[in-house]
């Protein structure tokens, strides 16, 4: 320490002055405690007048019950949602919410929320166009927007939005498409539990079906043993429906092990092992996971048996399942020594073979499907899976034995964006492995496992107020391609009109074909902007004659709308739930408007029923006549509740029951998969999907490399999560300044790579950085994305970056969305034809990217 | 009433925040985190999950060092802060040896959490522990918290922070990694009084804080006198 000259005056002036700070300092001496009743703080800032019970949506998944506290804040004397108070009854949430939920309640009075119809007066659309917004009341907006439809043919429109059920009867009524703009990220198991598990509509499958499309839970809080492949995303780490389950289930006992190369804080304090395994690898590890079991013998023979078509013959010619008049399944039994049907054959045979049967006269060969299921994975020993993994061989050996002896209390939780979602173009195979999991350890349709949805729906629009006459064909080309991915199209066009839609398609539709001339988009601050390639969407939209969004906000969408429609906050509406994230037990529950909708604000079923009325009248009225009078109500909620005998009304219900109703019946387990498997009324888990063959793709999962791989400088591996208090760039959280200062201090704001690729790029903390995909796979409209780094060891792998999906938008109209690059500029959209050959479901891709990282 | 500790169990933590934002909320303190102040807030950090937020020390620095009283060691437990005396002196900041309170530019004011005084008064648990959603923090009576601390510790092999820092706080911390390494400060058993400035020119410095502080003590207390008035 260098030493420091003070002058006599200095010294003086200094020194008077501590000492007048040292008189001070006794002062608290005298008072070193007060009474804990004298605090400052000792009154709440607050008081309550009144709690709303509601339900969240449009958070995540768990769709937590809880009570929006109503009070008047001291401060400003104004009467506003102050905050939220659990409800302990709430089987999901017991009592537990998240930060999310919290920042709902501060959206509703976001200063730059949405409240009037806004009409653009500037034709030319686009980021660098100011939009010349002009005023306009909701009615006259929507009269103008439907006038204008009525110009356009049916195949020129899309819908792009979720399948609800005022959006899927409004485009069945018009016969237009509608292309699923948020929901493909649940996709990959949807289709896949569609075609394994049940084929929709099965007699449980509700309108307001679990926001993942899944037909099932998991039981956190039951199971012994839990495999996480990336399933501890960081979006993970903040929804309290299910992590109040693990945490209970952890204290319990329950083991986890995870793979993932990003340590998240779940695999900190949760897992018991981690393994930082090589992105999209996983199905090696799963693939090698079904050799041990079936070599070894350690599966559930009695599950397999009788609950799967295990069994079933497949013809070797056609390799498809052999059937007898009836459609049932055939089984070879190896008392009889010839082929029966799978139920009431007493003996057989699992494996061997081929048998030699006669189908229509003629004689084949056939194999059970669990011995091809073998060949399949013949080679997938540890040590291959290994190499491929970066898991090591004995791990996955141990891990596999571990978890066969904990079945069937055991799961392999997979939702949205973790194991299985849309990362890969092969996450279809992965789903289909982890399935296959489940079923060889038993653990489907089991309390501790996999839990499957219980007997109460709330019905569709179509149960409630059936149409008059059958819906107009929709047109054939679909400008997302779907048309070309017949797996998907047949489940879409003829079973479940709500099924996840093509949206990575979406863009390059739009951009490379003229079918399309006008595009809907139902609340777009949730998907468009913030997913797939946004450039070639915004590109495509420049030429539409009709953009029209209703929304929350004014986001990035917005630039390219012709008008917006102002939506109501999701406070501000009334809902009923089902509870099935957690479908342990048979339950309902309300919420009740916490506030009217302010402004101008318009409701979707409103708007759907307005067009409905002008453009297809016959499907909106009960008569089928174009008789406004005579409009249907659509009341789907008080169906529900009158068909379980709960209430008569959602009224009676809130103002009776608490708006909650829970059946705590035990669980029986493997009932439901009798009433909604494949061949019900004796239903089954099919492992081997038929439609798989009749697209040129495997019917039983087989190893398959990404479709993309490492070149030259384009070597990091995209990975992608999600902070706790982020959605799809929705503005109720990116336009809220405190949580933007909690990202900025977790480098949310940040990409993030490992010390040792950082040191080799020759990156600092803090660096700027440019990220770019590989132009091979992105030949058009390329976006690098810029960023500032952190390094951390948190990302165990030299190979790859991650960055955070949600945290982007342009939007000069939300004040304090102030930062923030899109993970979806470095996606491609996918082009069909090479998509094709790699997913036959075409959901998956978003992390097959590499991308280059270079000093900015 | 007795005296209260809290108990983090770190295992449980999920960097969610959820604790951060309904304190914001229970407290009214939107226009502070706006800022970037915060009571309490989850860092992810390399080695694991660091609390900012106050440890409630047995011996406070705060309290030893505000030279007008604004700080209090209830017989709660609960340290305790009021804006109406401080004169913004900041000594409190400087000695700390947890690094928690944080100065409010824009309401001159010291950010430091209450444990939920208010609610604790009447029977409820502080917000931030009812909300956790994996109850990872868990409030009670400070020989029980600190008791179940121990046991947890032992049998999970656990570091315990915050039981004999600065002479031992009613924030107990429970981590699997060294919290220091997770960047927990490393602070003395003993409780340090204040963190005197250890040279002629940090001398210097916190004189003319105080300095600073007297200054602007008339016209803060002319402020405070108005607002009474409005």
């Amino acid at each position: 320490m260098g030493e420091v000259k003070l002058k006599r005056r200095d010294f003086l002036k200094i020194g008077g002055i501590t000492c007048l700070s040292t008189l001070f300092t006794p002062l608290n001496n005298l008072v070193p405690f007060i009474s804990f009743a004298e605090a400052a703080e000792s009154e709440a800032k607050y008081s309550i007048t009144k709690k709303i019970p509601q339900v969240c949506a449009r958070a995540c998944e768990c769709d937590c019950a809880y009570n929006v506290v109503v009070g008047v804040d001291k401060a400003t004397g104004i009467e506003r949602g102050i905050t939220i108070e659990g409800r302990p009854e709430d089987p999901v949430s017991r009592g537990k919410y998240c930060i999310k939920a919290l920042g709902f309640v501060d959206g509703m009075y976001n200063p730059d929320r949405l409240l009037v119809a806004l009409k653009r007066t500037n034709p030319k659309r686009g980021v660098d166009q100011d939009p010349g917004w002009v005023t306009i009341s909701s009615d006259e907006a929507l009269d103008e927007i439907i006038e204008k439809m009525k110009k356009h043919k049916r195949e020129e429109m899309v819908f792009a939005s979720p399948g609800d059920p005022y959006s899927n009867r409004l485009c069945r009524s018009l016969g237009v498409r509608r292309s699923d703009q948020r929901t493909e990220c649940f996709g990959t198991h949807y289709y896949l539990n569609a075609l394994m598990v049940t084929n929709p509509p099965n007699k449980y499958y509700s309108s307001t079906y679990t926001v993942t499309h899944s037909i099932w839970g998991f039981d956190y809080s039951d199971t012994k043993y839990m495999l996480w492949f990336g399933f501890d995303s960081f979006s993970k780490c903040g929804k309290a429906g299910i992590l109040n389950h693990i945490a209970e289930g952890k204290r319990k006992g329950t083991k986890i092990v995870g793979f993932n190369p990003l340590r998240t804080p779940m695999a900190d304090g949760l897992m018991d092992e981690w393994y930082p395994i090589k992105p999209g690898t996983d199905l090696a590890v799963t693939l090698a996971m079904i050799k041990i079991m079936l070599d070894k013998k350690i599966y559930n023979e009695k599950f397999v048996k009788n609950y799967t078509d295990s069994a079933s013959l497949i013809d070797a010619e056609t390799r498809l399942h052999i059937t007898n008049s009836d459609g049932k399944w055939m089984a070879w039994c190896t008392e009889h020594k010839r082929m029966e049907p799978i139920e009431t054959c007493d003996a057989p045979a699992l494996d061997g073979g081929p048998f030699t049967v006669t189908v229509d006269g003629k004689d084949v060969q056939a194999m059970p499907v669990l011995q091809l299921l073998k060949e399949n994975v013949k080679d997938c020993t540890s040590e291959w899976a290994a190499k491929i993994s970066d898991v090591p061989a004995d791990v996955i050996t141990r891990v596999t034995r571990e978890f066969a002896e904990a079945a069937p209390n055991v799961c392999i939780p997979n939702l949205k964006r973790d194991p299985a979602g849309p990362n890969y173009a092969n996450s279809w195979r992965l789903m289909h492995t982890i399935n296959i999991l489940h079923a060889l350890t038993g653990s489907f349709d089991h309390d501790g496992g996999v839990l499957f949805l219980h007997d109460v729906k709330i019905p569709w629009l179509e149960d409630v107020d059936p149409p008059a006459k059958p819906y107009p064909p929709l047109p054939e080309k679909a400008p997302d391609f779907r048309h070309e991915f017949p797996v998907t199209e047949e489940i879409y066009q003829k079973k479940d009109f709500s099924a996840p839609g093509h949206y990575g398609m979406i863009g390059y539709g739009l951009y490379k074909t003229d079918m399309t001339k006008v595009v809907v988009f139902k609340g777009p601050h949730r998907g468009l902007a913030a997913l797939i390639q946004p450039q070639m969407t915004e590109k495509a939209l420049e030429k539409m004659d009709l953009v029209w969004d209703w929304d929350l906000y004014l986001d990035d969408i917005v630039y390219w709308s012709d008008y917006v429609l102002p939506a109501p906050h999701q406070f501000e509406e009334s809902k009923l739930d089902l509870r099935q994230y957690y479908p342990k037990y048979p339950c309902l529950v309300a919420g009740e408007p916490v506030q009217k909708a302010p402004g101008d604000c318009i409701g979707w079923g409103t708007i759907a029923k307005r067009i409905g009325l002008a453009l297809a009248p016959e499907y909106w009225t009960t008569d089928g006549s174009s008789d406004p009078d005579k409009v249907i109500e659509g009341n789907m909620n008080d169906a529900a509740l009158k068909a379980v005998g709960v209430a008569e009304n959602t009224e009676e219900f809130l103002t009776e029951q608490n708006g909650i109703w829970i059946d705590k019946k035990p669980y029986e387990n493997y009932k439901t998969i009798r009433e909604i498997g494949y061949g019900r009324p004796n239903g089954r888990v099919r492992l081997y999907i038929d439609e798989f063959v009749k697209v040129s793709h495997e019917p039983l999962p087989k190893w398959a490399e990404r479709w993309t791989s490492s070149e030259g400088e384009y070597k990091y591996s995209l990975l992608i999560t999600r902070a706790a208090w982020h959605m799809h760039a929705d503005p109720n959280f990116i336009n809220n300044e405190a949580l933007n200062v909690v990202s900025e201090k977790n480098y949310i704001d940040c990409v993030w790579i490992s010390p040792g690729a950082g040191k080799k790029l020759g990156l600092s903390e803090g660096d700027s950085v440019v990220l770019e995909t590989n132009p091979k796979y992105m030949e058009e409209l390329p976006r690098p994305v810029k960023a500032k780094v952190h390094i951390t060891n948190r990302i165990a792998r030299n190979d790859c970056v991650l960055l955070f999906h949600g945290i982007g938008h342009r939007s000069k109209w939300l004040k304090h969305g102030r930062w923030g690059y899109r993970d979806g500029d470095l996606i491609p959209q996918k082009n069909p034809e090479v998509s094709k050959p790699h997913d036959p479901t075409g959901m998956g891709w978003v992390e097959d990217v590499y991308v280059k990282i270079k000093k900015a | 009433m007795g005296k209260y500790a809290i108990l983090l169990d770190t295992r449980f933590c999920t960097g969610c925040n959820t604790c951060f934002y309904k304190c914001v909320q229970e407290n009214r303190l939107h226009e502070s985190a706006n800022q970037g102040y915060a009571r309490t807030m989850v860092l992810i950090r390399d080695k694991g999950l660091f609390h900012h937020r106050c440890m409630h020390c047995e011996e406070p620095s705060c309290v030893a060092t505000c030279p007008s009283g604004a700080f209090a060691k209830t017989p709660e437990g609960i340290v305790l802060y009021d804006s109406q005396p401080c004169l913004g002196c900041k000594s409190c900041v400087i000695a700390c040896p947890f690094n928690i309170p944080q100065w409010d530019m824009k309401k001159k004011e010291v950010i430091k959490c209450t444990m939920c005084a208010h609610r604790v008064l009447k029977g409820k648990q502080p917000a931030c522990v009812e909300v956790c959603p994996t109850d990872a923090l868990e409030f009670g009576l400070y020989e029980e918290i600190t008791g179940k601390a121990k046991q947890i510790a032992a049998e999970n092999k656990l570091n315990i922070y915050g039981l004999e820092e600065n002479g031992g706080t009613s924030v107990i911390i429970l981590t699997k990694e060294d919290p220091i390494a997770i960047g927990y400060p490393e602070v003395s058993k003993s409780a340090t009084k204040a963190r005197g400035p250890k040279t002629i020119v940090g001398t210097a410095a916190v004189a003319a804080l105080a300095y600073a502080g007297i200054k602007k003590y008339t016209e803060r207390r002319a402020e405070i006198e108005g607002k009474k008035d409005e």
